[in-house]
């Protein structure tokens, strides 16, 4: 925010410049020129990357295959669009989706102060050597599979698992729990998994954020008779809110990209009504069912969504912080 | 009448060894235009080495063939095959999606006919091997069935799987059908071996069963049934197949009965499968049923039934294949048929016409000629030995797992014993090295059924079948078993006997493509069935089994199943009128 303030206050001034002395147009004209030259090649990245794909929304139009190809196949206009909402089971089939992307999304955005207090507190530990052994366990697992976390899960967590095992063997339960195979509370469980699996990682930020906190602020405040849970409050945390409100703009913005890996690995005949996010729904319809177009349709159904998302976040910032995002 | 049959194929053979001498440069690395003229005929020899793509929807392995059959295939063709399996890849048809969009699917492929098999031709990833068909002289016996598979195509694109010269309402099985109750006899035997009236009367024999046996020899807890859910298509997977015990099997959503005197809708409240489902909940009642169903894959629960773990398998190759080892049968433990009273086992017919899936050649085949060679290979004697030895057993190359005794009759020999029968072996180097099973063809597809007569010996391809194989096995396990069923050998002699054999004419029926609404219809509401199957046959009470089967129904009703019905029921009664026709004109 600051490079973007320096170089708004730059800019007049250098319009000023050019306006005293006409002769200088030319060379103006050539450094804007070089300017210019200097973006293309992100402008050219963000096209391929960004626009060029829209592209394909084309496939949502055919009755799409493979092997005849998109000017082989059947033109269909808006067929799997209407399909979507053709009888009240499907509308409900994407309902429920929706419900659990935005719950899921929501649960993990709520969630994300987790790593900010878990930064905090991690912060005030004195023992170099054990705040670093606990930085390095919560970090792990951010590098780990979900395939692998499954693995994970499923030996801890199955019905012969060792946490059934344990409780059977002590004696607190005679039939095995069901973690895994059951729809009670999905939503909450894979919050949990996404925040065991991303709690070190997520504190790397904060933890170089409150590096950067200047230090002098601590002494006065000592000086001022502060103990140590003020000066976190009163100081670590503020400090760390830009920083915070930043990834929450973010994740906000994301908010239907939660990922289908996790999902993926862990649904079942048993959690798939609570599980299956807008990604999941795509790749088990579209993908594995062998239908590119309706799996188009979906997915552009979800950009909409996502640009109204985006515009009433931008909308709700402009009322409470007076600025916009975009 | 042997010695003619092998001197007129070593006169053939002579012959193709002459004409190829004449023409050595058969068009290798050219792939234009093989449909003008007759191709030159295949070279005996390959000079240069090459790898071969095998796009092979079957496959349970990728990468390069090793071990003893990809020796044979190089010897044979300097070729390696680097197989591409989609089952290995995952996510259903994303591979295959992906490499039809990048316009090449291998160099050799195995697809399925019908909608894959005309897509593919028409968006050109096929080639036409016509020209080279003449000299494909092993598949080109089967020349009926692959005139059929490639009706309506110009030229000849495919040539068909599972090909036979049986009649079509012969079971294509071999001395085990596919699908039968098939118990652990040994525990069977310890409850006293209750006479078993219908499906619903086999829970308290199982129940009795798991009593009889709590553990098993590992100390793990066994249960009578296990599941798993891997496999699960249009239906649970697990759920279909008792229904197969009365002579149904699926089309689509239909259960078709193989004589076509009923058709059921799978969510009718009547029909077998919601029957099964039922069966497995009061299993579960029971507590016979293992837990970890839900969460397992077909590894893991196989390997529960190596240690001894499950107690019944809805599958002759499952169980047997699993627990039955020379070992096990010498105490006389093992999985054989328990049959209940009012069964009538489907059995699948031998097609004409070949199987579902067909082998061509790929329009941007490296080497097509090599290609077709090899494809036509896989249907010669030494081929269909070689490459079905896993899938229909067929018992292995000659010389290596089997020879011809004095009397010119094929017998196992002690290495074949040990590998086919046994604790397996590791092939002697000049075969190539390594354990016979990881040498085994990958393929996973076979071309001539193991029933098929070898015209080379006179004797079908599968071992079981063999007079010198019959005389050996006899043991404690399937003494025990033909005792208790009249005498009878095997599993297959005993259904037929007693007329508990619904076979299904083989009549290669291939249902039409699907349009793709009511393809993605199917999808959502398969969906919605498989995981409603699951949550009914784990339910905690009546109520909740009965509102489960509800909700299946209304929202699988709303998703638009009846629409597919109705396609799937009108495609079951033309399999049906297929199926008369082949068996009014091959008997």
């Amino acid at each position: 925010m600051n490079t973007e303030a320096a170089t708004a206050a730059k800019a007049p001034d250098r319009r000023d410049d050019g306006s005293r002395g006409r002769g200088r147009l030319p060379s103006q004209r050539r450094e804007g020129f070089v300017l210019f030259l200097s973006i293309v090649p992100l402008l050219v990245l963000v096209f391929l990357f960004s626009y060029f794909p829209l592209y394909g929304w084309i496939y949502s139009l055919f009755d799409y295959r493979p092997a005849r190809g998109l000017s082989g196949s059947e033109f269909v206009g808006l067929q799997w669009f209407t399909m979507l909402v053709s009888s009240p089971t499907q509308v409900d089939q994407i309902v429920q989706v929706m419900l659990n992307t935005l719950a899921m999304s929501f649960l993990g955005i709520a969630a994300s102060v987790l790593p900010l207090a878990f930064a905090v507190f991690l912060n005030e530990i004195r023992a170099t050597w054990f705040k670093n052994l606990i930085q390095t366990l919560t970090t792990l697992p951010n590098f780990i599979s979900w395939v692998l976390v499954y693995m994970i899960a499923f030996s801890m967590f199955s019905t012969t698992g060792m946490v059934n095992g344990l409780l059977e063997s002590i004696g607190l339960i005679s039939e095995p729990l069901k973690f895994l195979d059951s729809d009670e509370h999905v939503w909450l469980k894979m919050a949990l998994w996404g925040v065991w699996k991303t709690l070190g990682w997520g504190a790397i930020l904060y933890l170089a954020a409150i590096a950067g906190i200047d230090q002098s602020l601590y002494e006065s405040a000592k000086v001022d008779g502060a103990g140590r849970f003020s000066t976190m409050w009163h100081i670590t945390v503020p400090q760390l809110m830009p920083t915070y409100f930043v990834l929450l703009m973010l994740a906000i913005a994301n908010i239907l990209n939660n990922g289908m890996e996790q999902y993926y690995v862990f649904q079942n005949a048993f959690n798939k009504d609570t599980i299956q996010v807008l990604d999941l729904y795509v790749y088990n319809i579209g993908m594995t069912g062998n239908n590119l177009s309706l799996a188009t349709a979906i997915s552009m159904l979800k950009s909409v969504i996502s640009v109204v998302l985006l515009l009433s976040v931008n909308a709700l910032s402009k009322r409470v912080r007076g600025t916009s995002l975009i | 009448m042997l010695s003619d049959v092998r001197r007129r194929s070593l006169l053939t053979g002579g012959a193709v060894l002459t004409l190829s001498g004449l023409g050595l440069s058969a068009c290798s690395g050219s792939n234009s235009g093989p449909g003008d003229g007759p191709a030159e005929p295949f070279p005996t020899a390959w000079d240069d080495a090459l790898t071969a793509d095998v796009f092979d929807g079957l496959a349970n392995q990728m990468g390069e063939q090793p071990g003893w059959f990809g020796k044979l295939v190089t010897d044979r063709f300097n070729l390696t095959l680097n197989v591409i399996a989609p089952n290995v890849a995952g996510g259903g048809d994303t591979l295959y999606n992906t490499r039809v969009s990048a316009g090449d699917l291998g160099d050799i492929v195995l697809t399925d006919q019908g909608q894959k098999l005309t897509e593919l031709v028409e968006g050109g990833l096929l080639m036409d091997i016509s020209s080279w068909y003449e000299h494909m002289e092993s598949s080109a016996r089967f020349d009926a069935a692959v005139q059929k598979v490639n009706e309506g195509l110009d030229g000849i694109y495919a040539i068909p799987t599972q090909v036979s010269t049986l009649k079509p309402s012969e079971p294509s099985e071999g001395i085990d059908p596919t699908f039968g109750p098939f118990v652990r006899w040994d525990v069977y035997g310890k409850v006293g071996y209750p006479e078993i009236g219908t499906l619903e009367d086999l829970l308290p024999v199982l129940k009795q069963m798991q009593d009889a046996e709590p553990t098993a020899a590992n100390g793990k807890r066994t249960y009578a049934l296990s599941l798993f859910a891997d496999w699960d298509g249009n239906y649970m997977n697990n759920a279909k197949q008792p229904c197969c015990y009365y002579g149904y099997d699926e089309v689509g959503f239909v259960l078709a009965k193989a004589d076509g005197s009923d058709f059921q809708s799978i969510l009718d409240p009547g029909s077998l499968y919601v029957r099964v489902l039922k069966w497995f909940f009061e299993a579960n009642q029971l507590g016979i049923l293992d837990p970890e169903s839900t969460t397992q894959n077909y590894d893991t629960l196989f390997s529960k039934m190596q240690a001894g773990q499950v107690l019944f398998s809805f599958w002759p190759w499952q169980g047997q294949a699993a627990f039955n080892t020379e070992a096990n049968m010498a105490e006389g433990k093992g999985f054989m048929i328990a049959p209940l009273a009012d069964q009538k086992i489907f059995s699948y017919g031998a097609s004409v016409y070949g199987g579902k899936q067909v082998f061509g050649v790929g329009s941007n085949a490296e080497d097509p000629a090599r290609g077709a060679a090899f494809i036509d290979w896989l249907y010669s004697s030494e081929g269909v030995y070689a490459n079905s030895s896993q899938t229909m057993g067929a018992a292995g190359p000659q010389g290596l797992t089997w020879e011809l005794n004095a009397d010119g009759k094929p017998e196992l020999t002690d290495f074949g014993r040990q590998v086919l029968l046994g604790e397996g072996g590791n092939v002697p180097e000049e075969w190539g090295g390594g354990s016979y099973i990881d040498g085994t063809s990958w393929l996973n597809v076979t071309t001539v059924i193991g029933n098929d007569e070898d015209p080379e010996t006179g004797f079908p391809f599968n071992y079981k079948m063999w007079e010198t194989y019959q005389a050996t096995a006899a043991n404690p396990l399937t003494e025990d078993w033909a005792g208790r069923m009249g005498g009878h050998a095997t599993t297959m002699e005993y259904l037929q006997a007693n007329d508990m054999l619904a076979v299904g004419a083989g009549a290669s029926y291939v249902a039409p493509e699907d349009s793709s609404e009511i393809s993605t219809i199917r999808n959502q509401v398969k969906a919605v069935i498989v995981e409603s199957s699951w949550k009914m046959a784990f339910a905690k009470d009546q109520a909740e089994f009965d509102a489960l089967l509800a909700e299946m129904q209304s929202t699988a009703d709303g998703l638009g199943y009846q629409q597919v019905l109705e396609v799937d029921m009108a495609n079951a009664k033309d399999q049906d009128a297929l199926r008369k026709e082949v068996v009014a004109e091959f008997g």
